[in-house]
């Protein structure tokens, strides 16, 4: 049979039934495989809150995998960012606006995402120039914060999510800090896209030991930062990553924004607070010790 | 077309007499940025593999439909979509793996084997022919891939998947990693050698002069 295939509408019989089967056998694949990565996603993040606070790989298996030690270990609240109250309620309230399926907050809050929606759905908000120091545009209102407690319940660490924008990518990780909300315990990175060798460095592990213990806030403000050519010993400063300046200046600038009034600030002066009026006196005496 | 007596000859052809990457030098891209370790090499195979295989028998399977006018962007749809497919796949699978290889998956499209394949190959010749000569190219790319991630990992980092083969010094063994393995241009040099390996066995790939 003389198939004329060159002709004008075999070009776009082909065409349009190719896309049209093509797009079915992609999109099928997305949503069918969909759950899964998104549960490893959760996975990923968990496990990287789970190193930022100390456990080592060996640990997590041996006390029963990532999961079992997460829930058992860490409580996940949802705060108001700018009130630092508990806002686990009004959050669920709000995402049930702003999006058409259910969500349980317990299984997911994607932050990120919130951070996008249109600031009238009341997820999020939209940044002034001036206090949008890592770029980010816009902010989510409600934030979750991991708590590690110990077995007596009591908090033990603080994990942050915390996200600026370095050189080429989004960095988004985790800073964990110790309940005086002064001293830093590690700080991670789960997603960015660096310059590997240079930025990327952000990852390397000699690299984030560098900020276990070192100091937060001095007289209210944040001071900690990434400083080129840091002398040893001063607790507020990590050594810069060389030949990545502005990957290290947005690390600075995504704790500056993170740890001050925009970002977690309004949460721990809630928390001191409560933790002075109910032990009349704050674990290790906060920021004004130093 | 004689079939019958070359599906073995399709598959092993491509991986000493015809590489892709050793005697066309294609693909040549992701080979050095994927080779450092060869957990990643490995994952890279097979997703190449894949693609490579299923997109020749597809475009195989409509080659008489399809128009010339359009018959290059015809493939790099289907290949587009084998890609997506199996980028999805190690998302949900491997996805520490597909964390590491990051964009590359997605960069299999622009891989010029699969393409010149497509192209050279399966527009031409049937289903299941085109399906062993992209197994085969696949492979071809693969041995490479192996090949290199291997040298790479061993004398970057003293490791084999992962296992301690080479104790290195800051572990307290004796072993001082070259850090030039672990950057791409290492890859360069490998194939170079492999290259020069393969064309010292097979002296009819030497290009005159």
């Amino acid at each position: 049979m003389p198939l004329n295939k060159d002709s004008l509408p075999n070009t776009f019989l082909v065409a349009t039934v190719l896309c049209l089967s093509c797009a079915l056998v992609v999109s099928a694949a997305s949503v069918a495989l969909r759950p899964l990565q998104l549960a490893n996603a959760q996975k990923d993040r968990r496990n990287n809150i789970l190193q930022v606070s100390g456990f080592t790989p060996e640990e997590i298996e041996q006390d029963g995998g990532i999961k079992e030690v997460f829930e058992s270990r860490f409580e996940v609240v949802i705060i108001d960012l700018d009130t630092g109250e508990e806002a686990r309620e009004d959050c669920q309230a709000a995402m049930d606006k702003a999006k058409d399926k259910d969500v349980n907050l317990a299984e997911e809050y994607d932050q990120l995402w919130a951070s996008k929606v249109n600031p009238d759905k009341g997820l999020s908000e939209k940044l002034e120039k001036k206090s949008d120091v890592c770029g980010i545009k816009s902010r989510e209102k409600y934030s979750e914060v991991f708590i590690m407690k110990s077995v007596e319940g009591k908090p033990e660490l603080y994990v942050f999510p915390v996200r600026g924008n370095g050189l080429w990518s989004l960095m988004q990780g985790y800073l964990a800090v110790k309940p005086d909300f002064q001293t830093v315990v590690g700080l991670t990175f789960y997603q960015q896209a660096e310059t590997p060798g240079l930025g990327g460095e952000v990852q390397n592990p000699d690299w984030k030991a560098l900020w276990k213990d070192k100091k937060i806030y001095d007289e209210g403000k944040v001071k900690l930062a990434v400083i080129k050519g840091n002398k040893a010993g001063n607790d507020y400063g990590v050594d810069a990553l060389s030949g990545a300046t502005i990957t290290s200046n947005g690390v600075t600038n995504m704790l500056d924004f993170w740890m001050g009034d925009k970002g977690f600030g309004p949460y721990i002066k809630q928390m001191k607070n409560q933790d002075s009026s109910t032990a009349k006196l704050s674990a290790a005496g906060g920021n004004n010790v130093k | 077309m004689s079939s019958k007596t070359s599906a073995k000859a399709l598959v092993w052809d491509p991986v000493f007499n015809n590489n892709p990457i050793a005697l066309q030098i294609l693909g040549i891209c992701s080979a050095l940025a994927v080779t450092t370790k060869l957990s990643t090499s490995l994952t890279m195979s097979f997703a190449v593999i894949a693609v490579t295989a299923c997109s020749s028998a597809a475009v195989a399977m409509i080659k008489d439909r399809i128009p010339s006018s359009i018959r290059i962007i015809v493939q790099m749809t289907i290949i587009a979509s084998f890609v997506i497919l199996v980028d999805q796949v190690l998302k949900a699978f491997a996805f520490q793996l597909s964390k590491e290889l990051s964009v590359f998956v997605g960069l299999i499209i622009t891989n010029c084997i699969v393409m010149g394949r497509a192209e050279g190959f399966a527009m031409k010749n049937s289903v299941s022919d085109s399906f062993f000569d992209g197994l085969g190219n696949g492979l071809g790319y693969s041995i490479i891939l192996m090949v290199v991630g291997f040298f790479r990992e061993l004398f970057g980092s003293g490791t084999l998947f992962g296992f301690t083969v080479f104790t290195k010094q800051s572990a307290g063994g004796w072993y001082d990693p070259n850090g030039l393995m672990l950057l791409s241009p290492s890859a360069f040099f490998i194939i170079g050698i492999f290259i020069w390996a393969l064309r010292t066995w097979k002296p009819d790939q030497v290009e005159e002069a």
